[in-house]
Formats: structure tokens, C-alpha cells, sequence
């Protein structure tokens, strides 16, 4: 008898707490955005989190205005995971299927990792009418997907930095160091995988022999590789000026490492993904003076002369206690929010073909710069945020600053070499 | 050109060995295919990390306590899983295997992503012999392998721990007939080998940073060594060792840098088609036996 009392008590009190720790009540339906890409890696996480700061700011002054009254975002984010070694396409898609039929998102922000996975990705959201606004593959087949059959894939569109403005972006960098420094070999060095390998290939093909500059070698490391040894020192016997690199792994972390340990006198010049945020410094040890990387968008650093950058920024460092720490993703992921709210706004419902229309419409000064969409669904890049988004390059100073050295609207120094590189 | 490939294969060679030594401790003891490797040498280097960073204790202290608490969660997966499975090698395969996942899953969860976990070098200097630069660290690694082997060939011939495992892996029915308890010896050399797995972490992992994806290539390189030098066999593991550490450097020099990771992958072929146990390995195939 006592037991019965004790356990029916219980019962009672759990059920008590279920009620009262219930799911958070919004005072208006939210609106719902899914975020599904690869939250187990930096760009994925930090895209996730600029998400959630952009949907804090609007939800703190009400929502989104649609169908005569305001109403909040509620962010739901899924791990798809396709950034993973040995993860099949097919595996992240059902992830992303499962996100739009159980939470039943407005739209899609950030979206698949891997261009592999959003390429194959285009016919969901199509079939499901999802608008998507992606903000970390890169590969400019999307674009070319739309804009052959415009009606199926009018919902995708790409905020970031596509491979096409990225490559126009390594072409005016080193434009400048040729120009400047009299560098006219090139030693190309890259990750296999579909983004650097489209990047080394556009750069090896077209932009080198465009500024009359000789690639000297050219080699591609599987993903988990970590010693550039032989490449640096094939680099360093044929004389390359610049080295072009082009790495999201973690590994790649021990190039710039041994760059300095066997003084290779070539200028490392691309993309060396440990090596875009502020925390860099500290993990190397202050010991990466001198290397020039590529901030894919604008506010993923701070700009000195732009200040929506700079506020957005700051903004995120003041909220998650700590500054950005990839090159890629976050900013244009902020962005996205306000241009999903705005294009709501704007269309008056949630019906994804008007939204559609109005995203398509945009043109508003974003963090980036100002942001428009081609006929390919892809936002404006070039070198004037007045104009246009912009990426940059910046160069980490010896007393651990990053210093936007490219394009010259937002330069705030001159390139300096280290000092075992020479003019030439 | 070739002076550097000859010194930074063997530096290559002897960082695999370093990863595949704990790797074959452990099945040549208890038999067991430890598939969670590699999530146990990513855990050894975050809990470093973790003492030093956070807690901020001496890093020597940081390192014994990371290798210590890697060792006991070495033991105690076998304690509370493998040991209800052992003998059962596909069992054990898929336990681990699911171990590892959650382990490097778990990690990931509690915000280990990025790339601002790094350990401290040893000393952050290079030296140049020749037309050879080198950084002392690659040395400091090439120490430590070679010590870490011949600690493990003492040990297993001249201690009473390690004999008890050499009786265990030549006849578990022998060894329990003279007391040798076959299940404390196989918990041990989970441990000892996931100690070695924290050792390796610490010492290579800091040529560049401590990511939780690096978890899964660790263990493709550990069974590769492993399978072509002899599963059971630490002869078999240093030559295998430097037959695909200086296979990979000659690739990257001479030939393309992108079939760098064929060379384990083909090297596991040509081993299994012509002599299936390993280079050195004692599991005997019945062709072989025959």
C-alpha cells in the first residue's frame, strides 16, 4: 500500500514537471527555419551559430511582419554530416528529406556541406518547394543547374562566395604580388576534394597563364595527409615565387609549419582553413607571421572601412565569446536571415514561389556588401562592397594582426614579405 | 631532393609505427581488433590538452594523467564490454567500432570542433644537416617511436606483466593452466595498447592541431601497418612501417602526391594475395600452414 502511494506520487510529480518544463510557447506561430549541413565541422557550426544571432536580433523586435502580424523564426538544425570521410551523398540527402518532412521548414539556410551533396540536393528542394539559401559548398554547377531549367530550380540560391568569384578573387591577389614583387613562378598545392581541386584546375588553366606567371609543380593531397615535406622542398628547388594552396583540413595546419621550418622562399598565397580565424595565433604560437589568407566574405573578418562587417563582427564575438574562426560560411549566413525576412516581408506570405520571387528581388546592404543575385541565383561578388559582396585577403602581421591587404577599397597595409622571401 | 625524402620517410615511418605499435599490442595479447583506436589516441590528445589548457597544470603532469585516464578507459571498455563478447571477433569488431563512433561522436558534442586545440611542441626549433632542414620535434618523435619499441621489447621479455602477455598470445590454454588469468591480461593490453594510443597523440598530434575527424584516418593507418606486417607481430609493424612510410614519401616526390594513399591500400593487397598472415604475422592461414 505504501509502495502504491509512493510510486503514484511520482508518477504525479514527473508528469507535474513534464507540464511545466513543456516546450517553449511562442505567443505566434513561429516560422520555421531548417539549417541542415555538417554542424561537426567549424564552417557548419559557426554558420549555424551567425544563424541563431540573426534570429535573435529579429525575434527581439518581434518577428517577421507576415499575414498582418509579427512572427518569430525558430531555427531547427540538422547534422547531415557529408563533410564526413566515407559518409555517402545519399546518407546526408535522407538527412535533409527527414528535416523538411518532419519539422516542415519555410525555408533552408546554410544548407549541404559538400557542393557533391548539394548538387544532388537540387531535386529536393525542388520536389518539395523549399527555398534554400546556401551558404557553403561553392561549386558554380548550381548556377548552371538553374539556369537550364529555371522553373524546377528557382529555390536554390547561394549567399557565399561561389568557386567562379573566388578564383577572380586569387586572380586580383595575385595580380598584386606579381605586380608588386615580381613573382612569376607558381607552385600550386591543394586538398582532393571537388572545391580545391575546381579551384587549383581554374587557376592552373586560365588565371595563371593570364598573368603570364609558370606553375612549376602542382600536387593534390588526399584529405588526413600531413607531411608537405617533399612539395615544399620541390617548390623551393624549382624556385616558386608563390605558393598557391587550397586546404579545409585540419591537417593542413603542419604546411605552413614546415613552410617556416625549411624557410621555402616562395610567399604562401591562398587558403589554409586553420589559418583564417583570430584564435590562430595562439595555436601556432604566434609562428605564421607573414602568410596571406583568403577570408572567402567580408565580416567573417573585421574591416576597418566597412562597418556593417565590422559590427556584425563584433556582434558575434561579444554574444558567443569569441571571434570567428573560419573563413567561409558565417557572414553570408547572417546575411541569409535578413534576406529571407525581408523577402517574407516583402511577399506578404509564406508561399515559396512568392518568396522566391521576392529573394530574387533583393538588393540591400548586407555585411558583405551589397547583396544582389545574378540570373544564376548567386550573389554579386567584386571588390567594391559600395557595388557589390566582397571577399578579401588579409596577411598575419608578426605581432599576430590580420591585415586586409586585398582589395585595395579595404586594404589597410601594404603586403611585407618574411624575411627569407625576396623581391624578385 | 633525395637526402630529404631519405630522412623525412623515415621520420614518416617511424610516426606510423608509433600509431600501429598500440594498435597490434593489443590484438596480438587478447585478440581483440581494437576498432576504437583511433578515437582512443584523438581522446588521449584532447585530455592533454584539457589538463594543460583548461586546468592548467604542468604539462608534464598533463600528459601522464591523459595517458593514465586513456588507459583506463581502455580497460574499462573491455571490462564492462568486450570481455561479454570476447572470443566473438566479429563481435568485437563492430563493439569497438560503435565505441570509437560514440567516443569521437561525444567529443564533437561537447564542442571540440575547430581548429584551436593544440599541444606544444617539444622544442620549436629546426636543425639543418646537409641541404636537410628539420624540425626538432620530427626527432623528438623518431626518439620517442624507437623508445617506445624497445620499452615494449623489454617489457614483454623481461617483466613479469609482459611475460604473462607473451604466454597469453603464444597459448591461452597453457598460460591458464599455470594461473595466468587470460582475462586480466587481455584488460591490461586494451590499456597498455590505448596508452600507446595517448602517447602517440601527444607526441605527433603536435606537428599541427588536435582534430576529432583525425580519429578515423588514424585507424586506417594503424590497421594497414598492422595487416601487412602481421597482426601480433611488432617485428612485422616496424618493417610494414617503413615499407609505406617510405612508399608514400617516394610517391609524393616522384611520382603524384594524390596516390599517396593508394600506397597502404595496395600494399594490403599485394599482402593478402601473396601471404595473407603479414610479413611477419603469427596467425597462420591453412595455405600457409600446409
Amino acid at each position: 500500500m505504501k509502495q502504491r502511494f509512493f510510486l503514484l506520487s511520482a508518477v504525479f510529480v514527473v508528469a507535474f514537471a513534464l507540464l511545466i518544463a513543456g516546450p517553449v510557447a511562442y505567443a505566434a506561430e513561429p516560422i520555421v527555419i531548417g539549417v541542415p549541413t555538417s554542424l561537426g565541422f567549424l564552417e557548419g557550426k559557426e554558420s549555424h551559430k551567425a544563424v541563431q544571432l540573426a534570429v535573435s536580433e529579429i525575434n527581439a523586435r518581434g518577428g517577421v511582419m507576415v499575414g498582418g502580424g509579427k512572427r518569430p523564426f525558430k531555427v531547427v538544425a540538422a547534422d547531415l554530416r557529408d563533410a564526413a570521410a566515407g559518409v555517402p551523398v545519399p546518407e546526408a540527402l535522407l538527412g535533409l528529406e527527414k528535416l523538411i518532412l518532419e519539422q516542415k521548414p519555410t525555408a533552408i539556410l546554410v544548407g549541404p556541406f559538400r557542393s557533391e551533396a548539394l548538387l544532388a540536393g537540387m531535386d529536393i528542394f525542388a520536389k518539395y518547394k523549399m527555398p534554400m539559401l546556401g551558404t557553403v559548398a561553392m561549386s558554380p554547377a548550381t548556377e548552371a543547374k538553374i539556369k537550364k531549367d529555371p522553373e524546377k530550380y528557382k529555390y536554390v540560391f547561394r549567399v557565399s562566395l561561389n568557386v567562379i568569384y573566388w578564383v577572380k578573387l586569387l586572380a586580383g591577389t595575385n595580380a598584386t604580388l606579381k605586380q608588386e614583387f615580381g613573382f612569376d613562378k607558381v607552385y600550386i598545392m591543394n586538398q582532393d576534394v571537388a572545391w580545391a581541386r575546381g579551384t587549383a584546375a581554374g587557376m592552373e588553366k586560365k588565371v595563371y597563364p593570364g598573368l603570364k606567371m609558370e606553375v612549376v609543380g602542382h600536387d593534390q593531397f588526399p584529405t588526413g595527409f600531413s607531411d608537405f615535406s617533399s612539395t615544399l622542398m620541390k617548390a623551393k628547388s624549382k624556385g616558386a615565387g608563390v605558393l598557391f594552396t587550397c586546404f579545409d583540413m585540419p591537417e593542413s595546419g603542419v604546411l605552413v609549419k614546415q613552410w617556416k621550418s625549411l624557410r621555402v622562399p616562395g610567399l604562401i598565397a591562398g587558403f589554409i582553413s586553420p589559418m583564417a580565424g583570430e584564435a590562430a595565433w595562439a595555436t601556432f604560437d604566434g609562428k605564421i607571421g607573414g602568410l596571406m589568407n583568403a577570408i572567402f566574405e567580408l565580416g567573417n573578418i573585421p574591416s576597418q572601412k566597412y562597418a556593417p562587417a565590422r559590427n556584425f563582427y563584433n556582434k558575434y564575438k561579444n554574444t558567443y565569446g569569441k571571434g570567428i574562426q573560419s573563413g567561409h560560411g558565417p557572414a553570408p549566413s547572417y546575411e541569409s536571415v535578413y534576406i529571407l525576412k525581408e523577402a517574407i516581408e516583402r511577399a506578404g506570405s509564406l508561399d515559396p514561389d512568392a518568396i522566391v520571387a521576392e529573394i530574387e528581388k533583393t538588393d540591400r546592404k548586407g555585411v558583405m556588401g551589397r547583396i544582389r543575385f545574378d540570373e544564376g541565383h548567386q550573389v554579386v561578388y567584386g571588390t567594391d562592397p559600395a557595388e557589390t559582396a566582397v571577399g578579401a585577403f588579409f596577411q598575419w602581421t608578426d605581432d599576430g594582426k590580420r591585415k586586409i591587404v586585398y582589395p585595395k577599397s579595404l586594404a589597410e597595409g601594404e603586403i611585407v614579405l618574411p624575411s627569407w622571401v625576396k623581391k624578385r | 631532393m633525395l637526402a630529404n625524402t631519405i630522412v623525412y620517410g623515415f621520420v614518416n615511418s617511424v610516426i606510423l609505427m608509433l600509431v600501429a605499435l598500440g594498435f597490434n599490442l593489443t590484438f596480438g595479447i587478447s585478440g581483440v581488433a581494437n576498432f576504437a583506436y583511433g578515437a582512443l589516441y584523438i581522446l588521449g590528445a584532447l585530455l592533454c590538452w584539457i589538463f594543460f589548457n583548461s586546468l592548467g597544470l604542468p604539462y608534464l603532469i598533463a600528459v601522464i594523467l591523459a595517458v593514465a585516464l586513456t588507459a583506463v578507459a581502455g580497460a574499462l571498455m573491455y571490462q564492462f564490454i568486450l570481455l561479454r563478447i570476447r572470443g566473438m571477433a566479429l563481435s568485437e569488431v563492430i563493439a569497438t567500432f560503435g565505441i570509437g563512433l560514440a567516443i569521437l561522436e561525444l567529443l564533437k558534442y561537447l564542442g571540440f570542433i575547430g581548429f584551436e586545440y593544440s599541444l606544444p611542441v617539444f622544442i620549436d626549433e629546426s636543425i639543418e644537416f646537409g641541404q636537410v632542414i628539420i624540425d626538432l620535434q620530427r626527432i623528438f618523435i623518431v626518439i620517442i617511436g624507437v623508445a617506445m619499441a624497445g620499452f615494449l621489447w623489454i617489457f614483454t621479455h623481461h617483466s613479469r606483466t609482459g611475460l604473462r602477455f607473451r604466454g597469453i598470445a603464444q597459448d591461452e590454454r597453457t598460460a591458464l593452466s599455470l594461473g595466468i588469468n587470460s582475462d586480466r591480461v587481455a584488460m591490461l593490453s586494451v590499456a597498455f595498447g590505448a596508452a600507446y594510443a595517448a602517447v602517440a597523440a601527444i607526441v605527433i598530434l603536435p606537428l599541427g592541431t588536435i582534430n576529432v575527424e583525425q580519429g578515423y584516418s588514424v585507424l586506417i593507418n594503424a590497421l594497414a601497418v598492422c595487416i601487412v606486417g602481421g597482426l601480433g607481430s611488432t617485428g612485422g609493424v616496424v618493417l610494414a612501417s617503413f615499407l609505406i612510410g617510405y612508399g608514400q614519401t617516394f610517391t609524393v616526390t616522384y611520382l603524384e602526391s594524390h596516390w599517396v594513399m593508394l600506397v597502404p591500400l595496395i600494399a594490403i593487397l599485394v599482402i593478402l594475395v601473396i601471404k595473407p598472415s603479414g610479413l611477419f604475422g603469427v596467425q597462420k592461414e591453412l595455405e600457409e600452414r600446409i
